[in-house]
């Protein structure tokens, strides 16, 4: 029988279907159509939802540790005023405001001191206010101690040591300090009129002995105290004459320098920000879950290979009998 | 769209026919058919009318139901075999089949039959009948001239 025959044949036999089988199906079919299973159902919601729960966790484990802190800038922390007596501290933000300091006795010797921090804006004035400080100090009848200016590209600073007549010491700090803007001020204030008495009594007690001395015999013995008496007076004249003077004028060590490098200027969030922010964590969240879930994924794939090759042996060894 | 007491109507006989060379009995065929439907009732809502035909589609479920059938017939004949050998009683597979076809048909395997079901029988084209079997067409083609040559060898036989 020849191949075109035999498919005649069997088309020609095809089964029908018997009257019970289909009256059968055509009361199923006259069954209301029963509701359709739940697409979402625990099970399924626990197959999704126990997998994304372990991403989570790994990856909440795996950002939470801990990372190296950001390097945050230091706080401009105020220069301290050191001394034994502290006009004011801190910074003067507006220079306007003329520093306070204490007045320089008019009867008493004192040793009078005053510093003075400024900042000024840019490394040109650093120059230029260190040369009116001189000037400053020329014009108050003062002169200049020392003066170390260091300037570079960015930043400058200059350390000047100005001595200024004590009757004006209050003058040239007023006029030093509108150089710039106050960063720190301190005063030290030291009364040496106490020693100068107590030498001004020895000197008159030694003098008083070396006029007895001199109204004595004049023995070896007694020219030599003479002559101790009066190396020991003259040391001490030069002395009270030395702090006499320098309690004439006051010092005054004015710092200028310019700001500190500004940290980087941090970006005010826009109003895109959190959304940014959302996308970075999704993406992280993505690289985590794409790290933990694809090789995952490998194998459930190979799982499911190896199933279906399973079921198609199964299935064939299943259909392979008559 | 088609309801499923259309595609019912419609496709019974084909669905009935295709069971009955699968199985290789009419009776079997006939409770698988009716299993076939209301199976297919509780799964209307998932067929999809654009992604195959209501005929494709009830194969599918007829063959998944066949092949549950296959296995509990499995496990059923291990057991009874360990008592004693069961008897096959064998009716003849389809009216009008003469007896050297309907003989060489019982040497044919299911898979065989259902083959020849698919694409002589209800005259599916390769891909719709490799689409229910579950494999490529090329392997569906390769598969039916297999069955075919071997349905010839048997015919000339038993003749």
């Amino acid at each position: 029988m020849s191949q075109p025959d035999l498919t005649r044949s069997l088309r020609a036999a095809r089964p029908v279907a018997p009257d019970e089988l289909r009256e059968r199906v055509r009361l199923v079919a006259a069954q209301a159509a029963p509701p359709p299973r739940r697409l979402v159902t625990w099970r399924r919601a626990l197959v999704v939802a126990v997998p994304v729960a372990a991403a989570a966790i790994a990856a909440g484990v795996l950002l939470t540790r801990p990372t190296r802190q950001a390097e945050q800038p230091l706080p401009n922390v105020p220069a301290v005023s050191h001394g034994s007596v502290a006009a004011s501290g801190g910074v003067l933000a507006n220079p306007a405001l003329a520093p306070t300091i204490p007045q320089p006795s008019a009867t008493r010797a004192q040793r009078y001191t005053a510093s003075l921090d400024l900042r000024v804006p840019t490394v040109g004035a650093v120059s230029a206010d260190s040369k009116r400080a001189v000037a400053i100090a020329a014009s108050l009848g003062g002169y200049e101690q020392s003066v170390n200016v260091s300037t570079g590209k960015a930043s400058g600073y200059a350390d000047i040591r100005l001595r200024i007549p004590k009757t004006r010491v209050q003058e040239a700090v007023r006029r030093l300090a509108a150089l710039g803007r106050i960063v720190s001020e301190n005063v030290n204030v030291q009364d040496l009129q106490a020693g100068l008495n107590a030498t001004a009594r020895t000197i008159q007690a030694l003098q008083r002995n070396l006029a007895a001395l001199r109204a004595q015999t004049q023995t070896a013995l007694v020219q030599r105290r003479i002559l101790q008496l009066t190396a020991r007076i003259q040391k001490l004249q030069r002395s009270e004459a030395s702090t006499v003077r320098e309690a004439r004028y006051a010092t005054v060590a004015l710092t200028l320098a310019t700001p500190p490098a500004q940290p980087a200027k941090q970006h005010r969030p826009g109003p895109l920000h959190g959304l940014g922010t959302a996308f970075r964590w999704i993406g992280i969240g993505l690289v985590y879950a794409l790290a933990i879930g694809a090789p995952l994924a490998a194998l459930a794939v190979l799982v499911w290979l190896a199933v279906c090759a399973l079921r198609r042996r199964r299935e064939d060894r299943l259909l392979s009998r008559p | 769209m088609t309801t499923f007491a259309q595609a019912a109507e419609r496709h019974l006989d084909d669905v009935y026919g295709y069971l009955v060379w699968f199985t290789g009995d009419r009776f079997v065929a006939e409770d698988l058919a009716g299993e076939t439907f209301e199976r297919a009732l509780r799964l209307w809502h998932r067929f999809d009318e654009q992604r195959g035909s209501p005929r494709t589609w009830l194969c599918q479920v007829a063959r998944t139901v066949a092949l549950d059938h296959f296995r509990s017939e499995r496990r059923r004949l291990r057991r009874e075999e360990l008592a004693a050998v069961p008897e096959r009683y064998e009716q003849p597979l389809a009216e009008g089949l003469s007896p050297e076809i309907e003989s060489a048909l019982r040497v044919l395997t299911a898979g065989e039959r259902e083959v020849i079901a698919l694409r002589v029988v209800l005259e599916l084209d390769a891909a719709t009948a490799a689409r229910v079997l579950g494999i490529s067409p090329t392997n569906c083609t390769t598969r039916l001239n297999r069955a075919l040559k071997k349905l010839e060898e048997a015919i000339d036989v038993a003749a």
